[in-house]
Formats: C-alpha cells, structure tokens, sequence
C-alpha cells in the first residue's frame, strides 16, 4: 500500500547520489526486494515506471532483485557517460 | 557511449530509521514511555485511549500523537481527555506514520513534563509495521471481532510488536473468536509477545493494562508535581 512512498524514497536516494557525485544519465537503478519487506514488487515496480520519467531518469529501467528477508536497498546505480565508446 | 555502474547500498528507510532513532533517543533521554498503537481500522485504539487518558490522568502526564487520514474524529474525541494531543498532518490517503511526522509533533509538546506518549497510528495492519517511529515498542490492538488469523495474515505487524491487547472481549458471548487459538497464533509468529484482555467499552481487564503503564514509567511519577512549577 505505501509502494508510493518506497518508490519516491528510491529516488531521492539514487537523485542524492546523482547531485553529489555529478552523475549524468542513470540508465538503470538497482533494487533488492526482501520478500518479507511488506512491499509488493510489481506495485513498487509499476510506481517507479511512473517516475522514471524525468531527466536524470529518462527511460531509466528498475532491476529488481528478490532476496529472502526483510532487506529494501538501493543496490547500484548504472549511469551513462555518454561520451563516445573507444 | 561509456556505461558504468556505481555502487550505493543504501537501504531505503534509512532516513526514516535515523530520525527514529533520534525520536528514541530524545524519549529515551527524558525516560518517557513511547507506545506506537497498530491496528486494523476499528480495532478500538481511540476508545482505549479515551479511557486511559480519563483513568490515568491525574496519575500520569501522557500525550498523544494521532494520525487519522479523513477527519478530526479521533481527535476531537481525545481532547476531551488531554492537552497534549498532537495530530499528525496525515494527507488522505496515507497508510501510515513516518518518523519524519513524530518529529515533527514532538516538537509541539513539552518533553519535559511528559512521561508517556501514544502514538495512535492510521488503521491499518500491513503498512505502519514497516515504520519504525522511534517508539519504545509497538502494540497491536487486535479485537475480538477480527479473526483469530489476523496474527498469521499480518505476521509483521506481531513480528514487531511487543505486546498486544485483545480489546472488544465484551462482545466475546456472541462471535465465534477462541481467544487462546489467538494467542496461540500471535506466539507463532512472535514468542516474545505479551498479552492484555480488555473492554475499552466496559472497562474490563483495563487494570491490567493501567498497572502496565504505571510500571513502565521511568520518570519518577513524584516529580511530575516539580515539572513547570520550577523557576
């Protein structure tokens, strides 16, 4: 029921680190879901959707990892450079 | 295009969690008894709190925060009973308190003169045991007309708590609710759990729960007298 609330939270995180280490693009947020987290994973899913859609999100896909336990982390952020490959 | 990934780790009610931790600490500091009330919608929080502000007032300086999502009822209901009623800006809808909210309503009482706080939280048994308030410990309030299985259906919430009270047993003549199965139940997710029977309509097995919150107290009931009156 408060997915909402977890989702926004995950974003301010991942817009922490964003700010604080200049980070441009994020392409995709890493997530473990504890299965006893009391969060319901495609809800949690399906709100992130709805606010990854915002520069510095833009397109930004949620890699969501089940664990046992009761763990809810923000595991990693992917971000690209976007500067020309070598 | 250069990809990388950076690490971070971080758990998501981390923030929550460090400004429950600093709730806990400033009641901690002062000795006051913090109880974060849980239930589902109906269970009788509000009632029970009416009757412990009536019976314990004069006795003990207890406060509450209050978190209703719709209206001012449970408000309005318990400042009969007390001054030190805080409600919680809880937008409709919500599903629970944060510690962000408990901070924020510490800030309107005086901690000083305080030697229990309740936190009455949004009805509902799935969402608020996700949220740690800085309270001293959680209790279910669990009525008789819910269900047996309200302990395996929501085992987080019993998981949390410390105690729970089984409240409405005036009505136990006419539903079909065994109340040991119940506690049985509640043992099954979380052994360490404590028990009270009560009425909050009768007053039944409310003494019970009174000599609780007596014992509880760590600030000296003795001085409360000083409390304000100091220069």
């Amino acid at each position: 029921m408060h997915e909402l609330s977890v989702a926004l939270e995950v974003c301010r995180i991942a817009e922490d680190y964003v700010g604080r280490e200049a980070l441009p693009r994020v392409r995709e947020i890493g997530l473990a879901v504890g299965r006893h987290s009391g969060v319901e994973a495609g809800s949690l899913l399906f709100c992130l959707e709805s606010l990854l859609t915002q520069p510095p999100f833009t397109s930004a896909r949620t890699h969501m990892e089940r664990t046992a336990g009761d763990e809810l982390r923000v595991l990693y952020l992917e971000v690209d450079d976007e500067r020309p490959a070598h | 295009m250069s990809v990388r990934r950076i690490e971070v780790r971080e758990r998501v009610m981390e923030r929550n969690d460090a400004m429950a931790r600093d709730v806990r600490a400033r009641l901690a500091g002062r000795g006051i008894f913090a109880l974060n009330l849980v239930s589902s919608p109906g269970s009788g929080k509000t009632l029970l709190l009416e009757r412990t502000l009536r019976d314990l007032g004069d006795e003990l300086h207890m406060a509450v925060v209050t978190g209703d999502v719709q209206t001012q009822n449970d408000a309005d209901r318990l400042t009969r009973w007390t001054n030190d009623l805080v409600q919680a800006v809880v937008t409709g809808g919500a599903c629970h308190l944060d510690a962000r909210q408990v901070t924020d309503a510490l800030g309107a009482l005086d901690l000083d003169a305080l030697q229990v706080l309740f936190i009455e939280n949004v009805g509902n048994l799935v969402c608020p045991a996700s949220w740690d308030l800085g309270e001293t410990a959680k209790v279910v309030v669990f009525s008789v007309t819910e269900g047996e299985d309200k302990p395996l259906k929501y085992p987080k919430a019993f998981q949390r708590a410390g105690y729970v009270v089984i409240n409405k047993t005036d009505l136990l003549p006419y539903v079909p609710f065994d109340v040991e199965k119940a506690k049985a139940l509640a043992l099954s997710v979380n052994p360490e759990l404590r028990f009270f029977e009560t009425s909050a309509l009768t007053g039944a097995g409310l003494e019970g729960w009174y000599d609780f919150l007596r014992r509880s107290v760590r600030r000296p009931v003795a001085s409360m007298a000083q409390v304000g009156t100091a220069p």
